[in-house]
């Protein structure tokens, strides 16, 4: 390679402006194709998407010269790639990171079972040109990233509960890395399916809302254990919907039906949703968007894993740290007069443990089945106190599958009941116990 | 009778209009070579085609076809996608000049409106089609072999040759 190294031309990488390849034939006719995506595998290497039998593919199995021109989204400036193909992959990190990014691009229009990876071609990188032009001004470089990392660590450390470390993640993203509109996700393992938790930046906090997994961005990022950052929503939907015409008859439209709506923007430009894991099992999806294109650079992908890490590795930690300790002394119960107003009716249906406060949804799932306890222990004993290991005893017995992760269930009650404002609340009382409030009497109406 | 391939009206309209066009050849150790033209004009149905290009971003290009004849050419609508390549074994050269501004001025109009479209201001599409007239190569043929390339499984299919 000469004196430019592709690790300086990342910022084409990006898919925002799609780049072309030429190809020749074993006859000698040249080729010129589009590709879909142009993927940065390492300093010398970078492997293009193969989707379909086509006149590329043909010429680089017989001729392996290659060569690609990309263009810099920012600068504008023309670049040159002389690559030499050496093999396609089917499997591995490399093909499932960029299946992941070309499946996000296609969640936008249901194009999943269509805009398919077949294979990643990879190819040794023998020389980048940079081209003569008249090229925009480069952005100023940005700094300070690695320290805001350093901060959002730092108030991580310093969380005692799941709900402060959401929040402590929601505000370092707003307050270090200027993140307007950012969520957290948790992931329901027997359900296959993604909950709101936490989110910061929305009309509606979404809290309760289900993604399936594999669907959209942050169902594939979670399906694929791999960040999926897409920089130009908007054009991406314009390649998909001229792929669409072809397939309209066979792809049926994915219908999100979901009791809580997604708050997500409702014309995103720009996406990036990372994986949280934590000793190889996936716990949720932590996903940021903004109404810019081109919003979140590799640098931002970068920053969000290590902040993604701390938060998968605080969320297991604050979970086997609630689990070891046994509820002791129990907290002053709190007099609460009721107020004068007529009960409240409380509906849950046992088919998926979903409650309806007098006609309003409330919750399914694990934290129905949650609340429907608590509620059912209180009308009959009179009891307000509970500990999160009593809880996972009952669940246990009851929904043996579906017992995971107590903390983010009890959040996702705690933060539901908050926003319905219908006179339930819970209380945490210390590590590991919690109270729950009834400022109104309920009627539980089994359905 | 020519043997030029039939351009489907829809196909032709978007390269008349004026669209991405990338420019390829090869040299004689089948090498390919590539760059983005920075103007086109399309006459007598598709049957006369001439693309221009700046020689500081082109050499190989421009050396390829004067050495091999050979030349691929792809139109594509940024806004729409629809796509078409066309491939001759021959093509001719000259420098352009000064009656080939008005050509080069309603490209770029078009261009600025398909990048718009697509979601890009107009700064991208001056500052990727800038060039000096003294600079610019235009390369004329007429095509042999069209194919459609619009994104999909069709992509590829060879267009007609009747007339």
């Amino acid at each position: 390679m000469n004196g430019l190294a592709l690790q300086d031309i990342r910022a084409c990488f990006e898919g925002a402006i799609p780049a072309v390849v030429a190809t020749c034939s074993a006859d000698g006719v040249p080729n010129v194709a589009y590709i879909s995506q142009v993927f940065y595998a390492d300093e010398r290497h970078v492997a293009l998407s193969f989707q379909f039998f086509n006149k590329t593919r043909q010429n680089i199995l017989a001729n392996p010269r290659a060569t690609a021109l990309l263009l810099h989204p920012v600068t504008v400036r023309f670049y040159r790639l002389h690559i030499r193909y050496l093999r396609t992959e089917t499997e591995g990190p490399l093909f499932e990171g960029m299946k992941a990014q070309l499946a996000g691009i296609a969640s936008h229009t249901g194009m999943q079972d269509v805009f398919r990876l077949l294979g990643s071609d990879v190819y040794e990188v023998e020389q980048v040109e940079a081209l003569e032009g008249e090229p925009l001004p480069e952005p100023p470089p940005r700094a300070g990233l690695l320290g805001a990392v350093r901060r959002a660590s730092e108030r991580l450390a310093r969380c005692a509960s799941l709900d402060e470390a959401l929040n402590a993640v929601l505000a370092s993203l707003n307050d270090l890395l200027a993140v307007r509109h950012a969520m957290v996700l948790m992931h329901d393992a027997a359900l296959q399916r993604l909950y709101t938790v936490a989110s910061s930046g929305y009309a509606t906090s979404g809290v309760g809302s289900e993604i399936g997994i594999g669907q959209g961005v942050i169902g594939v990022a979670a399906r694929e254990r791999t960040p999926v950052r897409i920089g130009h929503v908007t054009n991406a939907a314009l390649y998909t919907q001229a792929m669409r015409s072809s397939f309209d008859a066979h792809v049926p439209d994915f219908e999100p039906v979901l009791e809580i709506p997604y708050p997500g923007l409702p014309q995103p430009h720009s996406q990036l949703a990372v994986p949280i894991v934590n000793g190889g099992r996936l716990l949720g999806v932590l996903f940021v968007e903004s109404e810019v294109d081109l919003r979140f650079s590799y640098e931002d992908e970068d920053a969000l894993v290590a902040i993604a890490g701390h938060l998968g590795a605080a969320i297991e930690l604050l979970q086997a740290a609630t689990d070891s300790l046994e509820a002791t002394a129990s907290a002053p119960p709190t007099a609460a007069p009721a107020a004068p107003l007529p009960p409240l009716p409380v509906r849950h249906y046992a088919a998926n443990d979903s409650i309806f406060l007098g006609d309003t949804y409330l919750i399914k799932g694990v934290a129905g089945a949650i609340l429907w306890k608590l509620l059912g222990d209180h009308v009959r004993q009179g009891r307000t106190e509970f500990t999160n290991r009593e809880l996972r005893l009952d669940l246990a017995l009851r929904l043996p599958d579906v017992a995971d992760n107590l903390e983010a269930r009890l959040l996702l009650l705690q933060r539901r009941l908050v926003e319905q404002g219908a006179g339930l609340r819970i209380e945490k009382t210390g590590r590991g116990r919690f109270r729950l409030v009834v400022e109104r009497a309920v009627q539980l109406v089994p359905a | 009778m020519s043997t030029a391939p039939v351009i489907p009206p829809q196909l032709l309209a978007v390269m008349v209009r004026g669209v991405s066009v990338i420019v390829s050849s090869r040299d004689a150790a089948m090498r390919p070579s590539l760059m983005r033209a920075v103007g086109s004009l399309v006459e007598d149905e598709g049957r006369e085609v001439t693309v221009y290009l700046s020689r500081p971003q082109s050499r190989q290009v421009i050396q390829d076809i004067a050495a091999t004849g050979h030349v691929a050419v792809v139109f594509s609508s940024p806004s729409t996608h629809l796509t078409v390549q066309l491939k001759a074994r021959s093509a001719s050269m000259r420098q352009a000049e000064e009656g080939d501004r008005p050509v080069l001025a309603a490209y770029l109009l078009s261009m600025e409106r398909e990048i718009e479209l697509a979601g890009y201001g107009r700064e991208l599409t001056r500052a990727m089609l800038a060039h000096k007239l003294e600079e610019l190569v235009a390369v004329r043929f007429t095509p042999e072999l069209a194919f459609d390339q619009t994104p999909g499984p069709r992509a590829g299919a060879r267009l007609g040759t009747e007339r």
